[in-house]
């Protein structure tokens, strides 16, 4: 495989990450707003220790594509001025509402509630974002040549609640695996179920909707229908799968196959753009940095991104286990 | 609609400015908390424990606004600056993901160990948690100064089909001013960190609370502060030489003058006059600006007049940062000389008046570290690589209305967040470290009258 295959891989793998795993972070702070006073936080407190890991996959993965292909950083970027600067300061108050609501004399519900509208206010920038990839940002030569506006047309809008409700599946399936008693029964089950089915309908909406704008899609769709048919198919059976594991009490399956869901999504829209990194407008090719510099990050990421995922994990297994309704030990 | 090239200029140095006081105190304090469980361990001293608590969380609080303001900077390349992206990102980029790498993960994997794990890991695992994250500040100081100090005195690269593309990594990493930049930046957190912990442990002497708490910490913060500064005086001697040698325009504004002056005074007020390349008001003193620049009293200051018109940095804003680096700089090792003076006598802990000072001196690192930052970053205008790249070019095609009102975003929910930050550190101190033994039946107020014999009564 060639370098602008396996860069494009780094940044594909690193967006997967962050979208599992600050995905459920997010929905668990949308979560906050609907859950009881006496719940959040419990449901905040099961995020804690590992969050911040989880956002740094967001700097790797924007990083990554400015180290690798500086080109479609440079273009995307501007056109994503308006959700990337909003989701940036979403994603601030979310940050500080953690550190600071276990501060002796924080008013603890006040933070809970900004932690959850940093969180929903984040979520559907990302969604934006996604919407506006995928329809395609206007560009003209090697700079983005369109409104910052654009990003608030019908399609992204659909994509910002599909995503919401996607990281609300997440969350939930979170909440399932950490939690217990009637939080875990009542709460967690329910909003797992109803952002599945949520998420079932609007994805539905959101193929259909990515098809209609983007005809690069449409043509992609008769030369390659089986694929994608599979991988919608696929998409669904996981989805189905966390909504049936959760009745059946599996703890730990409906978050993983909401995962599974979510891997089959990002991986089947990078099949359908590729060999594009700024989707139907320029090549990986021709958006790379030369191939020194990906060299170096390429083998930085092969040699440190193992002990990278070899610790996070460790930091989970250290706070394995039901997040418990009191605080245990809060330095 | 105002320029947008300085719109966009000012919002990265508001969220830069913002971001870096952050990483400033928790660079200090992740190395002081280490030596301080580290010296628990060793020694099985609680008092050590109690200080360990005591500063994690508000190394906690500075750590999360760190954070967050942090990701921002790293979208901002694109969103502001998306031509210098274009143009440098493979050369940058490559440096930033190594440290997202080798840094930003080790310090959030191992944060949530050091913040909740006291009970949850054995204490060398918690140790080992506390040293990984502090590896982690230092680790992610030196890639991002290897960064920034490229753009100051870039090396190792050709410029070829209109980008910056590396020939040599070795050499762009280790370009010619790191060397210097990168311990200056790193003292400058400690000192920065020393004061912070004195200003603490001197307020609560003043008010003759957590005594034996504020007693330790006062002492080790004085001793790391003195040798530290005296590490730093030589330092920035040095990387000044260093500066003059590759950025003369840089070393010319910060010392003020328009001309070459021969056995020149130390300028500390200027009012420039960019238009008639003079100075309308100037104030200093006598042949100290020879000494310190040239180490001759005879020796010649260069002026900005060397440099052409348009290749000039901004005069004002360069000299001005940096007297506040110096003069406070001054101001800090003086005091931490005052303060073993006063040590080797033995009435450190009761001298009120210089435990005053060092309440008020507590924030002057973070002002040292900001005056340091903006003579370099204005210094290098107007070129953002270093006699390769101007910032004009560099700038995304962003309307100005789009770039103006997210700074407006970003002054109110920053200053919400600095709110936030010092309300509840105020109050951390205010609480004052756990489970510290208090003389018991003697209200505060009365010992706050008779600092003398409480200060007896609790040794």
């Amino acid at each position: 495989m060639d370098l602008p295959s396996l860069s494009a891989l780094v940044v594909l793998f690193s967006l997967t990450m962050y979208s599992l795993l600050d995905g459920f972070d997010l929905g668990v702070g949308v979560l906050v707003l609907f859950g009881r006073a006496g719940d959040r936080d419990c449901m905040v407190r099961s995020l804690s220790p590992t969050w911040d890991g989880n956002e740094t996959w967001l700097i790797m993965a924007g990083v990554a594509l400015l180290g690798l292909f500086p080109v479609a950083y440079g273009v995307l970027l501007p056109a994503l001025y308006l959700p990337l600067v909003t989701m940036l300061l979403a994603l601030g108050f979310r940050g500080v509402a953690f550190e600071f609501r276990v501060q002796p004399g924080a008013r603890r519900a006040w933070w809970d509630r900004a932690f959850g509208i940093g969180s929903l206010v984040a979520a559907l920038c990302q969604g934006l974002v996604a919407g506006a990839l995928i329809e395609g940002v206007s560009v003209s030569g090697h700079a983005f040549s369109g409104s910052v506006l654009d990003v608030l047309r019908p399609f992204p809008l659909l994509m910002a609640v599909t995503l919401v409700s996607g990281y609300m599946a997440l969350g939930g399936g979170w909440l399932y695996l950490k939690t217990d008693g009637l939080l875990q029964r009542h709460f967690a089950r329910k909003a797992l179920t109803c952002s599945v089915f949520a998420f079932a309908a609007l994805g539905m909406l959101a193929i259909a909707g990515a098809a209609v704008t983007q005809s690069a899609l449409q043509d992609d769709w008769r030369q390659h229908g089986l694929r994608h048919a599979a991988v919608v198919l696929l998409f669904y059976g996981a989805l189905y799968a966390a909504v049936s594991a959760a009745r059946s009490g599996s703890e730990r399956a409906p978050l993983l196959w909401c995962g599974a869901a979510f891997v089959l999504a990002l991986t089947g829209f990078a099949a359908a753009v590729w060999p594009d990194v700024v989707p139907f407008r320029i090549s990986a090719e021709l958006a790379s940095s030369p191939a020194r510099s990906q060299a170096l990050l390429l083998w930085g990421f092969a040699v440190v991104a193992p002990m990278v995922l070899v610790y996070s994990a460790l930091g989970y297994r250290v706070f394995r286990g039901k997040t418990p309704l009191v605080a245990e030990d809060e330095s | 609609m105002p320029d947008p090239v300085l719109l966009a200029r000012i919002q990265f140095a508001f969220t830069v400015s913002f971001h870096i006081v952050f990483p400033t105190m928790s660079i200090g304090l992740a190395l002081f908390l280490a030596i301080v469980e580290g010296l628990w361990l060793k020694t099985g001293d609680g008092l050590y424990l109690r200080i360990y608590r005591f500063w994690l969380r508000i190394f906690a609080l500075g750590f999360g606004v760190g954070v967050v303001t942090g990701i921002v900077l790293s979208f901002q390349f694109g969103t502001n600056f998306s031509r210098f992206a274009q143009m440098a990102g493979s050369v940058l980029g490559p440096m930033i993901g190594l440290e997202v790498l080798t840094s930003f993960f080790l310090e959030a994997g191992f944060l949530g160990i050091m913040l909740f794990g006291f009970k949850r890991v054995g204490p060398r695992l918690h140790f080992l948690a506390t040293c990984m994250v502090a590896l982690g500040t230092i680790l992610s100081a030196s890639w991002i100064l290897a960064a920034n100090s490229w753009m100051q005195t870039p090396a190792g690269f050709a410029f070829t089909d209109g980008r910056f593309v590396p020939v040599e990594w070795l050499k762009v990493i280790f370009n010619p001013s790191v060397p210097y930049r990168l311990p200056h930046m790193l003292l400058a957190a400690y000192i920065t960190a020393s004061f912070l912990v004195a200003g603490v442990a001197a307020h609560y002497l003043l008010q003759q609370r957590h005594v034996a708490f504020a007693r330790r910490t006062l002492s080790m913060a004085l001793a790391f502060a003195s040798v530290l500064i005296a590490a730093q005086v030589f330092l920035g001697d040095l990387l000044a030489g260093v500066v003059a040698r590759h950025q003369p325009a840089k070393i010319q504004a910060i010392e003020g003058n328009w001309n070459d002056v021969p056995r020149a005074d130390y300028l500390l007020v200027i009012v420039p006059d960019s238009q008639r390349e003079r100075n309308s008001v100037q104030l200093g003193i006598p042949l100290l600006g020879s000494l310190l620049v040239t180490h001759s009293v005879d020796g010649t200051v260069p002026g900005l007049r060397n440099t052409p018109p348009a290749d000039r940095p901004p005069m004002g804003p360069v000299f001005y940062g940096f007297r506040v680096m110096y003069l406070l700089g001054t101001a800090m090792f003086f005091t931490a000389c005052a303060g073993l003076w006063l040590k080797w006598r033995g009435t450190l802990f009761e001298s009120r008046r210089f435990l005053r000072l060092l309440v008020w001196m507590s924030p002057t690192g973070l002002l040292a570290t900001l005056g340091g930052w903006y003579t370099a970053e204005i210094g290098r205008q107007p070129y953002v690589v270093y006699g390769q790249l101007r910032t004009v070019d560099a700038i995304s095609p962003v309307p100005p209305g789009a770039v103006l009102s997210s700074l407006v975003a970003f002054v109110l929910i920053y200053g919400l967040f600095l709110y936030g930050f010092l309300r509840l550190t105020s109050m951390a101190i205010r609480k004052g470290p756990e489970g510290d033994p208090q003389p018991a039946g003697s209200p505060p107020a009365v010992r706050r009258t008779r600092p003398a014999l409480a200060v007896l009564r609790s040794t």
